[in-house]
């Protein structure tokens, strides 16, 4: 799961390095093929039921595997087997899923498998319960079992059981879950309370990769620091808040690089390794680096093979019309561009007396804010206007739903607002905005927006608080007015219009507590419906009915830019995708020639 | 004197109890509770609640008098703050809120790291900017005086970050006689010390040879000095041998007291250079609201700080006959 902010925290999730830390750690026997790599935050910990952010996400999923996983080069997103050894059988009801493993899966080698002196053991159905188990153990205080909560058959109940039970250690695992049983080693069943044709997503989602018992028994609550899993690498050492290393795997199973793409892919060389073994390279060596200047430093002077832009280092890398500069392009750096699979707004508590029954305040305040003049302020123009709740690159978007007034038009906001002291019976009181950070971009963004409602007449004023205090506040139902987003953690229309269903209202995700019988009952009707052209037209009419109420103030659909050296081969943008690396290949003498590393 | 530091560690408790209440009140009452984050940001409201009894955070602030008809007297502490507090002085902080690591492994890892950095630059600084302001104060009035304070005043105009990014580009990325980034365990990782360790003593430096130029110019104009001049002892003999001496009081109350935050490391220096120490773990954990941490860290400063300002005093009598403990 990805957590979001409006103030767009750049988590950078790729490859790159520095070049006095790549060289510790051990060095690489000759020959062998490393790739340096940063993030911009602390990994937290590898446990798998734990994770709960994008950086741990990145790096653990180089290490575990989940039943399915996103083609590589496949657009839009599709799902492949991973352990699975197929796609799964559905019942006619939609609500039993017959999954086949593959019988080559061995656990990474490790001290924790005691009978086998150290060699992992093979990977059977009774791995994957017990790891979703894990999640639903109430005692393990699992931030992910909202993937499971209320979709499995017997599971809740297995919940519950775990609640009276007063130790952590005496939780019996064994006991059966009647939607999730292993018909024999090689097969799993999964028993659906109501159809949920999103659990194939769920189920290449991160916190449901299989981890072994033995590892977790062994290690006890330091699993987190000792992950071991069936992925492409394994951990070789971790220096906590500063550089992670992980090795190929050598026991990893038959897996090949794909064959097929999109069109023009073959044209960027991205098929050059079709049908070659998995993992490419033997060795991901990432640091951590949190401050912009040191990563962007590290990345141009060579040591790191993957970059973003910092916002102050915009200019001098990208040029007037949206190219490389020549000299970044000089030195091999390539730029990629893509839309990230988010839609970032300013929400508005729908149960305030203000703000949740004057439509034409909601109105005038989406009308008040030049998006243009935001996204060239604050993210280098890295992005686009957003008009409706889904953003561009996501199956069900559709240009043509928004809302005549999600654009910048002050002189009608300004009728708007009188329209909305009429609606409040008197003069507009102030608006407090509830921002999540106290850094000077949040600050710089509050003013904005003080500024912008200033000039149409409405009175602003911003609380500015750390994020946990800020969530607390959307939570308890009081913000009046909070600043957030949401970034897709499946390419599914249903993560987005989850956000707007009446019964999700704060504590749960809609936090908007936005709550319309008919979007509701769309969102009813869409959430239990396989991909069609049907189910995006309910998409299509549930966004319609949301963008006519405004929430929410929208504001932008991000764009990344990402850079990376010409010696680094298959880098193709993925948004859902994690545990990449296998798929990456290294062109060791290019990069010696144009660095000397 | 041995009654009076007894004394003093007796009062030890009291303040720490203090500080225990203080976060407490601060973290607890104050910001609330963090069961949301803690379910994920798609959890079900019956989930939060769940997670919000399993963590305790339902059960009383103080007291709780409810559970003692059920489980006895002694359930009246089956509260928040008696469970942070006992969990404080028994040294049992559990485990980081965000990332469930060890709080104790965590100050372990951290520590080492922080005062790799720390304790070279405040040595470092020691023993530059006293020996300076000795020298300035020597020749107080003078060009070279006027020019130091200049330049201690500028130096201190300029932000600490601003230092540093300057440093890092000019001197490690431009020039190449530093590494830009990086950190390595043991001796063999010293040289990503150098420059953090140079950037940081240039940005305290200007205010500390301040500070100390005053003290020795409180002291030089006294009448001993004069009179040592007057008996006819040479000048290195009265600045080392009687002014610095008697210069020590302020200087060891600056020097004691600071000790106790050298492991609190240093924020910007070591999120800039990769340094993975404590100062960024505490800011973090504040942002974050890992009241875990928080409340791990505040403790060990407070003890070392009631310790520091002990040892403070004790080294008052030492250097100075006139001070008695008693």
């Amino acid at each position: 799961m990805r957590t979001t902010l409006l103030a767009l925290i750049v988590t950078l999730i790729a490859l790159t390095g520095c070049g006095e830390s790549g060289s510790n750690g051990g060095a690489p026997a000759d020959g062998q093929l490393i790739t340096y790599g940063a993030i911009s935050s602390k990994v937290r910990g590898m446990d798998p039921m734990d994770i709960g952010d994008t950086t741990s996400s990145a790096m653990a999923s180089n290490i575990f595997d989940c039943l399915y996983q996103y083609h590589y080069l496949k657009r839009p997103y599709v799902l492949i087997p991973s352990l699975a050894a197929e796609m799964p059988t559905v019942s006619e009801d939609g609500l039993t899923y017959t999954i086949k493993l593959r019988d080559d899966v061995y656990f990474q080698d490790d001290e924790c498998f005691t009978a086998t002196g150290g060699k992992g053991r093979k990977f059977v159905a009774g791995d994957i319960i017990y790891s979703w188990k894990r999640i639903a153990d109430i005692k393990n205080v699992s931030k992910n079992w909202w993937i499971f909560d209320g979709r499995i058959k017997g599971f809740d109940d297995f919940r519950e059981y775990t609640k009276t039970v007063k130790d952590k250690k005496d939780v019996d695992y064994s006991k059966p879950v009647e939607g999730l049983v292993a018909v024999d080693d090689h097969t799993l069943q999964v028993t659906l309370v109501k159809p949920w044709p999103q659990v194939i997503y769920m189920m290449s989602h991160l916190p449901t990769a299989a981890v072994p018992r033995e590892a977790v028994e062994h290690y006890g609550e330091e699993f987190i620091n000792h992950p071991v899993g069936t992925g492409a690498y394994r951990l070789k050492e971790w220096r906590h808040g500063s550089k992670i290393v992980m090795e190929r795997n050598p026991t990893y199973r038959e897996e090949f690089y794909p064959s097929e793409g999109e069109p023009g892919d073959e044209g960027k060389g991205l098929l050059a390794d079709a049908g070659k073994r998995l993992p490419l390279i033997d060795r991901i060596d990432i640091s951590v680096i949190e401050e912009d200047q040191p990563l962007w430093l590290k990345f141009v002077g060579g040591d790191l093979d993957v970059g973003g832009i910092p916002k102050d280092n915009f200019d001098t890398a990208i040029s007037p019309n949206r190219e490389l500069t020549p000299d970044l392009q000089a030195k091999g750096i390539v730029l990629e561009v893509y839309d990230d699979a988010a839609t970032y707004w300013y929400g508005f508590n729908m149960e305030d007396p203000v703000i949740g029954k004057n439509l034409p305040l909601r109105q005038a305040m989406n009308l008040a804010i030049d998006r243009q003049d935001l996204l060239k302020l604050f993210l280098n123009n890295r992005g686009t206007p957003a008009r409706g709740i889904l953003p561009p690159m996501l199956a069900g978007y559709d240009p043509d739903v928004n809302s005549p007034y999600t654009v910048y038009d002050p002189a009608l906001a300004k009728e708007k607002v009188k329209e909305a002291e009429k609606v409040n019976g008197g003069p507009l009181p102030t608006i407090v905005l509830t921002m999540g950070g106290t850094d000077s971009t949040a600050r710089q963004m509050g003013q904005w927006f003080t500024r912008a409602y200033e000039k149409v007449g409405i009175k602003l004023e911003v609380d500015y608080m750390d994020w946990p205090s800020a969530q607390e506040k959307v939570k308890t139902k009081s913000a009046q007015m909070y600043a957030m987003g949401w970034v897709a953690d499946i390419p599914d229309a249903e993560n987005f219009m989850q956000l707007f269903y009446g019964p999700n209202a704060s504590p749960g995700p809609n936090n908007m507590n936005y709550n319309n019988p008919k979007a509701n009952e769309l969102y009813e009707k869409l959430s239990v419906m396989e991909n069609s052209p049907q189910r995006n037209e309910v998409v299509r009419q549930m966004q319609q009915t949301i963008v006519d109420d405004l929430p929410c103030v929208l504001t932008v659909h991000r764009v990344v830019f990402l850079l990376h050296y010409d010696w680094l081969h298959n880098y193709k943008p993925h948004i859902f995708g994690y545990g990449l690396g296998k798929y990456r290949n290294i062109d060791a003498e290019l990069r010696r020639q144009r660095v000397g590393r | 004197m041995f009654s009076y530091i007894i004394r003093r560690l007796l009062y030890t408790p009291l303040i720490v109890v203090g500080v225990l209440l203080v976060t407490f009140l601060l973290f607890r009452v104050v910001q609330g509770d963090v069961s949301a984050e803690y379910a994920g940001r798609s959890a079900s409201a019956e989930n939060i609640a769940e997670i919000r009894k399993e963590l305790g955070f339902d059960k009383p602030l103080f007291i709780n008098t409810e559970a003692v008809s059920e489980r006895g007297v002694l359930a009246v502490f089956d509260s928040q703050f008696f469970h942070h507090f006992k969990n404080a002085v028994t040294f049992d902080f559990g485990r980081a809120r965000m990332s469930k690591q060890k709080v104790t492994t965590l100050l372990a890892r951290g520590a080492i790291p922080s005062l790799s950095l720390t304790v070279p630059m405040f040595l470092g600084m020691l023993c530059t900017a006293i020996p300076i302001a000795l020298f300035v104060a020597y020749h107080r009035g003078g060009p070279l005086d006027t020019s130091v304070v200049i330049v201690c005043v500028m130096g201190m105009s300029l932000p600490m970050l601003a230092t540093i990014m300057f440093g890092q580009y000019f001197l490690a990325h431009q020039m190449g006689w530093f590494p830009v980034f990086g950190y390595e365990p043991g001796f063999a990782g010293a040289k990503f010390f150098v420059l953090p360790a140079l950037l940081g003593m240039l940005a305290g430096l200007g205010r500390d040879v301040r500070f100390y130029r005053t003290v020795m110019l409180d002291e030089i104009k006294a009448d001993y000095i004069r009179t040592a001049y007057a008996k006819g002892l040479s000048s290195p003999r009265v600045l080392f041998g009687h002014l610095l001496k008697n210069a020590m009081i302020p200087i060891i109350s600056s020097v004691v007291l600071a000790i106790p935050f050298l492991f609190l490391g240093s924020l910007l220096l070591e999120r800039f250079f990769g340094i993975p120490g404590l100062g960024y773990l505490m800011i973090e954990a504040i942002g974050s609201r890992d009241f875990q941490i928080i409340n791990a860290l505040t403790f060990i400063i407070s003890v070392l700080f009631v310790l520091g300002n002990l040892a403070t005093d004790v080294c008052y009598a030492l250097v100075d006959p006139r001070v008695s403990l008693n």
